[in-house]
C-alpha cells in the first residue's frame, strides 16, 4: 500500500499535475486572455507593499530558479562543480532568498489581514494563494535543513527524480521513496500549485512583459484594423 | 516630412465660470462604474490650489513627464529596465489617499429604518470598506472657489519665482479656474511608460487610448503621465483615461464636456502636424523655447503644398478639409492666443488654453487705472503673469502678456465699434492685429458659435476593416477573426 501511495503522489501525480497545468494555460491565455494582469493592490493601500512585495518577489524568483537547476544532469555540472559544492550553493541561496521571500510574504499576509480596504476587497483566492505560498515556503526551509544535515545521496537523488519525472521514467517515484516527509510535503504542496496556477492570478508570472526592453523607441502608434 | 492629423481642443479659461458641468456630463457618461468612482476623467480645479490628485503638477515629486540626459530624452521615472524593475511596488505611484476615498450616504435608512428618537441623518460610507466615515477629508474638488487656506493651497508649484505672499492677502487674491482632461499628447510618456505596450496613439486622429484587453495593471502610466490623467480602476485593476469621447468624435460630434459646456469655452478641430519632429522638439534644451518650438511642428492646413503632400500620404480630404476650418490653427498660431498646459514636462500637450483676463490690480491700489497709451496695462492684471506663464510657458512671460494684451485690445475695438460706432484701429496698434483678424476673433471666442467652435470630421470607419472579408455576415462577429490577436497577446508581446 505504501508502495502504491508512494508511486502515485510521486509517478503519476506529477504527470497529472503537467498536463493540467499546460492545459489550463493554453486555455486561459487563449480563451480569456485579457484576465491575465497584475491584479496589484497598491494602489489601495501602500504602506507595506513597497517592501513586502519586493522582498517577496526578488526572493521567489531566485528560489524559482534555483529549483531549475534540479534538472541540469549530472554529468553536465560535473564539468564545473561536485555534487557537494552543488549542495553548498543552493543551501546557502536557497536559505537565504527563501527567507527572504518569507518575510516579505509575511508582510503581505499582515497587510491582507489587518488592512480594512485590503480586507473588504480580498476575495478566497488571495488568501488561498498566499496561504499555500507560504506553507510551501516554510516546509522548502525545513528540507533545506535536512538536506543540510543529510547524506549528499539523498541530495542528488532529488535531481534524479525530477529528470526522471520529465523523461517519463515508469519507477521515477521510487527514487525518492525513502525521503523524509518534508520533501514529500514539499513536493506535493508544489503540484498542487502546478495544477491551479493556470486559474488564479498566478498567471501574471506570464506576461511579465521581457517585450518592453526591446522595443525601439519609446512611442506608440496604431493604424486603423 | 510625415503629416498626422491630431484632434486637439483649445480652452479658452477667459470664460470658463467653473460650473463643473463638464465634470458630471463626463462623470455620468464615463466613469459611473464601481472602481472609478473616484475617477474624473474631466475635473475643474480652482487656481490657486493644488489640485487634483495632491499637488500633480509637483514632477519632483510624482516624477512624471519626460527628463533630458544630455540630449536624450529619458521618462522621469527611469529607464526602461528601471521601470521593469518597479513593476512589484510602484515607487512614485500615488494611492486612492492622494485623490480621496470615494463614499456614498446611505440613503436607504432614511426610509427603511425603524423610528428615529432624533432627526435622522444618512452619514457617509466609504465605497472601498462600507464603513461609516467619521469626516470627509477631501473631494475632488475641495479647494473649490479659493476653498482651504492659502498656505496649503499655494503649495503648488505654479508660484515659483513669483512673490506669493502678496497673493495670500485678501485685497490681492486671485482666482481662476482651470478644467483639465488628457491632453492626448504627441509624445506621451503614458505610452512609453506602458510595458505591455496597451496604450497607444491612434494614427488618424492622435487620441490616445488604453486598450483594456492588453493592460496588465502594472500601472506604470499612472506614476508617467505628469497631468495624472491616467487613473487606476482598483476594481478591474486596470488602467483607464480620458478617450477624448471618441465614439462621438468619429460621429463627427463634440466631446461630452464640450457639448455640455455652459460657456461655451471649449473648441475642437483638427491639426496637422510633421511627426518627423516629435523627438527633437520634444528634445529641445531650454525648456523655454519648447512653447515656440511645439509651433514650428505645426503645419498650415491652407499652405496648398502640405495639402497636396498630406493627400499623397494618405490623409483624408474631409480631415483635411476640417483641419483648414478649425479653430485650432487660428487660436494656436494666427493669434497666438492660445497656450499649451506645462510644456516643461516635454510631452507635447494637444489640449491648450487661452490664459484668462483678470481685473486690473492698480485700480485698487490706488484708484486710477494704469494706462498703457489708450488700453490698460496689462502689467497691472491682478492674476500675476509669472503665474500664467509658469502654468503656460514654462514661465517665459512674454508671449502670455501679449496674449492678453491682444485680447483686451479685441475688447476696446469692438466696445467702440459697437457701443460708440467708431472703428477705432488705434488700439490695435501694437499687438499685430488687423480689424478682419480682430473681427474674426471677436467672432470666434466672444460669439462662439456652435459650428464654429466644432469643427470635426467624421471618421472613415469603411477603412477599419477590409469590408469584402465581412460579406454576407450581417454584421455579426464569425468568431475566428480575433483570433491572431489572441496569439499575439502571449507574452504581453508587442
Amino acid at each position: 500500500m505504501d508502495n502504491y501511495i508512494n508511486n502515485f503522489f510521486f509517478t503519476y501525480l506529477p504527470h497529472i499535475a503537467l498536463a493540467i497545468f499546460f492545459f489550463g494555460l493554453v486555455t486561459r491565455l487563449i480563451l480569456i486572455n485579457k484576465s491575465v494582469q497584475a491584479e496589484s493592490t497598491q494602489f489601495l493601500a501602500d504602506k507595506k507593499v513597497k517592501l513586502g512585495s519586493n522582498l517577496f518577489h526578488i526572493g521567489i524568483i531566485f528560489v524559482f530558479f534555483g529549483h531549475l537547476t534540479l534538472f541540469i544532469p549530472e554529468w553536465l555540472y560535473h564539468l564545473v562543480m561536485t555534487t557537494e559544492t552543488k549542495r553548498i550553493i543552493a543551501l546557502s541561496m536557497g536559505s537565504f532568498f527563501g527567507i527572504m521571500a518569507i518575510v516579505g510574504m509575511l508582510i503581505l499576509v499582515s497587510r491582507r489581514f489587518s488592512d480594512p480596504r485590503i480586507k473588504a476587497n480580498s476575495s478566497i483566492q488571495d488568501y488561498l494563494i498566499i496561504f499555500l505560498l507560504l506553507v510551501e515556503a516554510l516546509i522548502g526551509l525545513t528540507a533545506v535543513a535536512e538536506t543540510a544535515t543529510g547524506p549528499i545521496e539523498k541530495y542528488a537523488a532529488l535531481s534524479e527524480w525530477a529528470q526522471a519525472v520529465v523523461t517519463f521514467q515508469p519507477d521515477a517515484g521510487a527514487i525518492i521513496a525513502g525521503h523524509s516527509i518534508q520533501y514529500k510535503l514539499h513536493i506535493v504542496t508544489g503540484l498542487f500549485i502546478f495544477m491551479i496556477f493556470p486559474y488564479t492570478k498566478l498567471m501574471h508570472i506570464l506576461v511579465y512583459p521581457f517585450v518592453y526592453i526591446f522595443r525601439s523607441g519609446y512611442q506608440l502608434v496604431r493604424k486603423r484594423n | 516630412m510625415n503629416i498626422r492629423a491630431q484632434i486637439a481642443m483649445v480652452m479658452n479659461l477667459d470664460k470658463c465660470i467653473g460650473c463643473h458641468t463638464c465634470s458630471v456630463t463626463c462623470k455620468n457618461v464615463w466613469t459611473s462604474r464601481k472602481g472609478v468612482e473616484y475617477v474624473w476623467f474631466n475635473n475643474v480645479e480652482t487656481k490657486p490650489g493644488i489640485g487634483y490628485p495632491d499637488e500633480w503638477e509637483n514632477q519632483d515629486r510624482w516624477k512624471g513627464g519626460w527628463r533630458l540626459d544630455k540630449d536624450r530624452l529619458t521618462p522621469k521615472m527611469g529607464s526602461k529596465l528601471g521601470i521593469m524593475k518597479n513593476l512589484f511596488a510602484s515607487p512614485t505611484m500615488p494611492t486612492i489617499d492622494d485623490y480621496y476615498e470615494p463614499f456614498t450616504f446611505n440613503y436607504s435608512i432614511l426610509h427603511k429604518g425603524s423610528k428615529f428618537k432624533t432627526p435622522p441623518t444618512a452619514r457617509p460610507h466609504s465605497i472601498l470598506t462600507g464603513k461609516v466615515m467619521e469626516k470627509i477629508e477631501k473631494t475632488p474638488n475641495w479647494e473649490d472657489d479659493l476653498g482651504g487656506e492659502f498656505k496649503n493651497r499655494s503649495k503648488e508649484t505654479n508660484f515659483k519665482d513669483v512673490p506669493k505672499d502678496i497673493y495670500g492677502e485678501f485685497e490681492n487674491s486671485f482666482i481662476m479656474y482651470l478644467p483639465r482632461i488628457c491632453e492626448h499628447c504627441l509624445n506621451p510618456t503614458c505610452v512609453a511608460v506602458c510595458p505591455s505596450g496597451a496604450i497607444y496613439k491612434r494614427e488618424e486622429d492622435g487620441i490616445v487610448l488604453i486598450d483594456q484587453d492588453r493592460c496588465r495593471g502594472w500601472r506604470q502610466c499612472v506614476s508617467g503621465c505628469p497631468y495624472k490623467k491616467v487613473y487606476f480602476n482598483w476594481e478591474t485593476k486596470k488602467s483607464e483615461k480620458c478617450t477624448f469621447c471618441y465614439p462621438r468624435i468619429e460621429a463627427g460630434e463634440s466631446t461630452i464636456c464640450s457639448e455640455s459646456c455652459v460657456g461655451r469655452i471649449r473648441y475642437i478641430g483638427m491639426i496637422l502636424y510633421d511627426a518627423d519632429k516629435i523627438k527633437e522638439v520634444a528634445a529641445t534644451a531650454d525648456e523655454k523655447d519648447l512653447y515656440e518650438e511645439h509651433l514650428n511642428m505645426f503645419l498650415d492646413p491652407n499652405d496648398p503644398e502640405v495639402i497636396a503632400e498630406a493627400r499623397k500620404q494618405g490623409i483624408p480630404n474631409n480631415v483635411l478639409q476640417a483641419a483648414a476650418a478649425a479653430p485650432i490653427y487660428k487660436m494656436a498660431i494666427d493669434w497666438k492666443v492660445a497656450f499649451p498646459l506645462h510644456p516643461e514636462y516635454r510631452t507635447l500637450p494637444m489640449v491648450w488654453y487661452v490664459p484668462p483676463l483678470s481685473p486690473i490690480q492698480s485700480a485698487v491700489n490706488s484708484g486710477t487705472i494704469g494706462m498703457n497709451g489708450i488700453l490698460p496695462d496689462v502689467d497691472d492684471m491682478r492674476i500675476s503673469h509669472k503665474y500664467l506663464a509658469n502654468l503656460f510657458t514654462a514661465g517665459d512671460e512674454k508671449p502670455i502678456k501679449e496674449a492678453l494684451k491682444r485680447m483686451l485690445a479685441m475688447r476696446a475695438y469692438m466696445r467702440s465699434k459697437t457701443v460708440d460706432k467708431v472703428i477705432n484701429t488705434e488700439v490695435l496698434e501694437g499687438t499685430g492685429l488687423t480689424p478682419e483678424q480682430t473681427e474674426k476673433m471677436y467672432h470666434l471666442m466672444a460669439i462662439a458659435n456652435y459650428d464654429d467652435r466644432f469643427v470635426i470630421p467624421t471618421s472613415h470607419r469603411e477603412e477599419a476593416k477590409n469590408v469584402y472579408q465581412h460579406q454576407s455576415s450581417g454584421g455579426y462577429p464569425d468568431g475566428d477573426s480575433n483570433d491572431t490577436e489572441k496569439f499575439k497577446n502571449l507574452l504581453g508581446g508587442i
